[in-house]
């Protein structure tokens, strides 16, 4: 087997463990460093220990700033230098060069109108057209005001994306001539770029929210800004709930609520009538078109409208969107083919096609930004490129040079039901305010067109007016645990701007109490304050901590990695045999995960570790997917580590090793059971009694009658996906409350588990009497 | 992708498993439902259509006061019915799952959206009437019957059109109104549809006969006075045939309604106003109209 190297130096790691696991120092937990941090810190020294202490703030401007009474006027001198009134430095060149940009941004006008709101109110709703600024400017125009510094607090703002996070903050700290990581900094799962000096700091939604979790009242910032609050993420949208309370706790917080469309009116409702200040963007108009008639194929339809512009339009790049990676990837070549023709019967310019979606390397995401094609001769037609892309590109990425948009009205978007709880991404019509988002995109360098493959009646009838916020479609039971631990106890009556459907709140409830995180009286328990601790969802946390007790946690440790990541087997359309070879290679027949596991060990083998990139594409692996399952699993490892939780593996040579693993899979996934119907191909999901299919890429026989599955997936048929086999025994061994068959309705499964009982009792009674 | 696509299909029926100990009262039992089950297998569209059925079942209950969440939230005050948090438009039901299976645009009315709810159950029917063929009589009896009923709609119409002519004829005759011709909305809906038809079929010849006659003629003339024709100024036809671009709601209205209904009105206008049977085809003398059998074609069978 290819893993037994990765073995030994498993078990190394899990000695090192034992010893050093011991005693663990609150001080060295991250998310309690402030508040040891302002232990003995002094009236307005700068971040106590570290930093540049004292002697700044004799030195800089701001030093004679008044908190809260600056005005644009100040801020600009001290802004023109020629000492960085951060650092004290000197300025360099290219900092100048871009503050001469940055004045010339639309925000840049309104600074004082902005600055009077702010220091008046403690809430702001600040709504910004993309274009205007607000991401990079606001935050800076705040820390010249609130001077966080002599606060030894920081100024955040959260950003829904990782990528967006990072690459703000990298932008920010070059316009402020700083060091990206010091006093700039951000802060995303699984990496903290921030030191004590820190007084910007860029964050996930998320993380704030971890952060919240050990530290209710936010101590450490002076002021929170929330960016890009329209996308109403789940983060953001539990963020606003708390934060609702928690200026009424902290009056010194200041909180800016900053949105791209301009239904900010319901955050300001929302926000006791906060003040609501709006900066238009930099936008050209954009003229829509719809179709005559509904379209009957509406890939068939974007891919003519394409070619069409292309034929007749005058210079400008074009972005078609659309669903998903397949379809997009079909798109392209279409329109690849056609325009080949037109370039050939028709003298028409070159035309260059780029895909665009979330699982794309970052390398190819990045040809997008690539200059539309040079026209073949001198005189000749201008080039043209057309991104085909998700609706990433509708808020999250901005394309300079598109000058057509092309809409088809559909999105993937995620769906939740908690009646057969299920979770899918499924295509689905976009909203109104989705459609106006993405006809401004054509209108970023000039003035532009839209062509929507809709009617306008459609429009005005079909579509919803909003986008559902992803509280609305998503699971809760990982963010009712988050709560739970901000210390939010009333959950049915918690302040949400969207609050779920009851029966969310219903079973994710339900479903913490049977992984026993939360007591009858819906408390918290021992564990569940444990499964807290882990950025993962409570089944697969709940897994994890009890792994020891199936002597398999090193296994299980990397099996959550791999769970976390996004498909590790890659099945290119023009190989597809080829990579189910090799995915054959490390097949394991009792199921997926442990071939999930089977591959992990192989990649950590030194034959794979040669040359990790190589052996990844040969074997069909994706390089990035595995490296990302790598990175998780040393920071899960951690946290294993601080919560002194033990690893362990079962030596490979006992002949439980596997067993062992799949029991502990059934100690998490014990809801998510499904059981052969008869002997045909369906399976019978357990309570919900939905008719399943396995999903075709699964590696599992047909043999098997009971499976736990990872994923319930809707598509054309139903699907169960990523699933390993597993004996009835271990059901009604390690979850006796859920497996209680007097709760069971009348049916196959119960008769099953029924008879497996009554064997199990007969053989227990045979034992106690020999 | 084919190849995947029939493999995961194909219902392989194996043998039964040998259930453990039974009775054999129950071994009889089980046999006898088992072969009652065996001579009826389930064809696999039927199977998905059990599948579905199932989900859209369990789409359609709320969870209830069993479950365990239930119970919990009801501690903290929940009632069942309410939404959560404080917000005044909150919703009480989880959002409704669409499953969009065909690539037909926004608006697109053939759109096979399987909507899980409601329609779910018509549409499993209407795929079952597709396979079966006493539907599929059904279906081309139904259309025969469409036709005859226009058949008979359109000779009704005739009908009353005479009926209105020769009383109008009558009219004219004592010089109640005069020859005029009159707008198309002044006849009456019931028949002004014949009438619209008729009219356009002559508008349609007459551009015909136009065209060839400019082409013939004198390529060069391009008046549309006399184009027209010679000596002839805006002709009362051309008046009307000019109502016909116009809206007519009130037609619109009628031809709304279903063939049947549309004769049923028409029949019902000569019954009353003529004192004429369409079905018996013959006016009575008395408004009683004794003798007809009554009112529908079923009666006069």
């Amino acid at each position: 087997m290819a893993d037994s190297g990765y073995q030994t130096e498993e078990n190394r790691q899990a000695k090192r463990q034992k010893t050093e696991g011991g005693a663990m120092d609150p001080k060295t937990n991250p998310y309690l460093a402030h508040m040891y941090e302002e232990q003995g810190v002094e009236v307005n020294s700068y971040r106590g220990n570290g930093g540049y202490g004292g002697m700044k703030q004799s030195n800089s401007v701001l030093a004679n700033f008044q908190r809260h009474k600056t005005t644009s006027e100040q801020a600009k001198k001290a802004e023109d230098g020629p000492q960085n009134p951060i650092t004290d430095r000197q300025l360099s060149q290219q900092y100048f060069n871009i503050l001469q940009t940055r004045r010339g941004l639309p925000v840049h006008a309104q600074r004082d109108e902005f600055l009077a709101l702010y220091q008046k109110s403690q809430i702001l709703v600040f709504v910004g057209e993309t274009g205007s600024g607000k991401t990079t400017q606001i935050p800076q125009f705040v820390l010249f005001d609130d001077l966080p510094e002599f606060q030894n607090k920081m100024v955040c703002c959260t950003q829904p994306r990782r990528v967006a996070a990072m690459s703000v903050a990298q932008r920010v700290a070059q316009e402020m001539d700083v060091t990206l990581g010091e006093e700039v900094g951000y802060s995303i799962r699984f990496e903290d770029k921030t030191s004590p000096k820190t007084i910007l700091k860029y964050m996930t939604d998320g993380m704030l929210l971890r952060e919240a979790m050990h530290d209710n009242d936010l101590k450490r910032y002076s002021t929170i800004i929330l960016d890009e609050a329209h996308e109403r993420t789940l983060a953001t949208d539990i963020l606003m709930g708390l934060l609702k309370e928690v200026v009424k706790r902290r009056p010194d917080l200041k909180i800016v609520v900053m949105s791209a469309t301009l239904d900010a009116t319901k955050f300001q409702k929302y926000f006791y009538e906060a003040p609501l200040l709006a900066v238009p963007g930099r936008t050209h108009p954009v003229e829509i078109f719809y179709t005559p008639e509904p379209e009957n194929d509406y890939l068939e339809a974007a891919i003519r409208t394409v070619v069409q512009i292309h034929a007749t339009e005058p210079e400008g790049d074009i972005l078609l969107f659309l669903t998903g990676e397949e379809e997009i990837e079909d798109a392209c070549r279409k329109i690849t083919l056609e325009t080949d023709e037109l370039v050939r019967a028709a003298d028409a310019g070159p035309l260059k096609v780029y895909p665009l979606y979330g699982s794309l390397p970052p390398y190819q995401q990045q040809k997008i930004f690539e200059p539309a094609p040079a026209p073949r001769t001198k005189d000749g037609r201008p080039g043209r490129k057309v991104i085909v892309s998700t609706n990433i590109a509708e808020t999250s990425l901005t394309i300079d040079g598109i000058v057509y948009v092309v809409d088809p009205g559909f999105s993937k978007q995620k769906v939740y039901n908690p009646r057969i709880r299920v979770e899918s991404l499924l295509v689905s019509p976009i909203s109104k305010a989705s459609a106006q988002q993405r006809a401004g995109r054509a209108g970023r360098t000039r003035p532009g067109k839209c062509f929507r493959l809709y009617t306008e009646p459609a429009f005005k009838k079909e579509l919803i007016e909003q986008t559902y916020p992803e509280i609305l479609r998503s699971n809760l039971s990982a963010t009712v645990l988050d709560l739970k631990k901000l210390g939010v106890d009333d959950l049915v009556h918690f302040d949400l701007m969207d609050p779920p459907a009851p029966e969310t709140l219903m079973r994710a409830l339900e479903e913490l109490n049977y992984l026993a995180c939360l007591d009858d009286d819906g408390e918290l328990t021992q564990l569940g304050r444990l499964a807290a601790e882990f950025p993962l969802d409570p089944a697969l946390a709940v897994m994890l901590i009890s792994s020891p007790e199936f002597y398999c946690s090193n296994e299980m440790l990397s099996l959550t990695a791999l769970l976390s990541v996004p498909q590790i087997f890659v099945r290119p359309a023009n190989a597809r045999k080829r990579a189910d070879e090799m995915k054959d290679l490390f097949a394991h027949p009792s199921g997926d995960h442990l071939t999930m596991l089977n591959v992990y060990h192989a990649f950590r083998g030194p034959q794979a570790q040669d040359n990790p990139k190589q052996w990844c594409h040969d074997h069909f692996l994706s390089y990035r997917a595995l490296q990302q399952a790598d990175n998780i699993r040393l920071q899960l490892k951690r946290i294993m580590e601080r919560e002194e939780i033990e690893l362990m593996s079962t030596p490979f040579e006992d002949k439980k090793y596997y067993e062992n693993i799949q029991r502990a899979l059934v100690a998490g996934f014990f809801m998510q059971v499904a059981k052969r119907d008869g002997t045909g191909k369906t399976y019978i999901t357990v309570k919900d009694d939905q008719s399943v299919l396995l999903h075709p890429s699964t590696v599992l026989g047909q043999d098997s009658d009971w499976v736990v599955y990872n994923e319930y997936v809707l598509t054309s048929k139903n699907y169960i996906r990523t699933v390993t086999a597993i004996k009835p025994e271990w059901l009604l061994d390690i979850a006796p409350v859920y497996y209680d068959l007097s709760t069971f309705k009348k049916g196959d499964i119960k008769n099953s588990l029924q008879r497996i009982r009554d064997k199990l009792k007969r053989r227990d009674a045979m034992r106690s009497g020999r | 992708m084919a190849e995947e696509e029939d493999d995961y299909m194909t219902m392989l029926v194996e043998d039964p498993t040998v259930k453990p100990k039974e009775t054999s009262i129950q071994r009889r039992a089980r046999k006898q439902k088992e072969s009652e089950q065996k001579g009826r297998t389930k064809s696999k569209k039927e199977l998905e259509a059990e599948a579905e059925a199932a989900r859209d079942a369990a789409l359609n209950t709320a969870l209830d006061p069993s479950n365990k969440g239930f119970q919990m939230m009801a501690k903290l005050g929940f009632k069942p019915g309410t939404a959560l948090g404080k917000a005044s438009d909150a919703r009480t039901e989880p959002i409704q799952v669409a499953l969009k299976e065909d690539r037909g645009g926004i608006g697109h009315l053939n759109a096979r959206k399987r909507k899980f709810r409601t329609e779910a159950g018509e549409e499993n029917l209407a795929k079952l009437a597709k396979m079966d063929p006493e539907a599929y009589r059904e279906r081309i009896r139904l259309e025969r019957e469409q036709k005859r009923f226009e058949g008979q709609l359109h000779a009704a119409q005739k009908v009353a059109e005479q009926f209105a002519e020769s009383e109008e004829e009558a009219e004219r005759a004592t010089g109640a109104t005069n020859a005029e011709s009159k707008p198309l909305t002044s006849i009456n809906v019931l028949w002004r549809g014949l009438v619209r038809d008729r009219l356009e079929k002559e508008r349609e010849k007459q551009l015909r006969l136009e065209m060839q006659a400019r082409t013939l003629d004198d390529p060069e003339h391009d008046s549309d006075e006399e184009d027209l024709g010679p000596g002839k100024g805006p002709s009362e036809e051309a008046i009307t045939f000019q109502e016909l671009d116009e809206e007519d709601p009130e037609l619109n209205d009628f031809e709304a309604m279903t063939v049947d209904e549309q004769l049923e009105k028409v029949v019902e206008h000569l019954r009353k106003e003529r004192q004429y049977c369409f079905y018996c085809k013959y006016q009575y003398p008395d408004p009683e109209m004794d003798g007809c059998p009554g009112l529908t074609e079923e009666d006069h069978d």
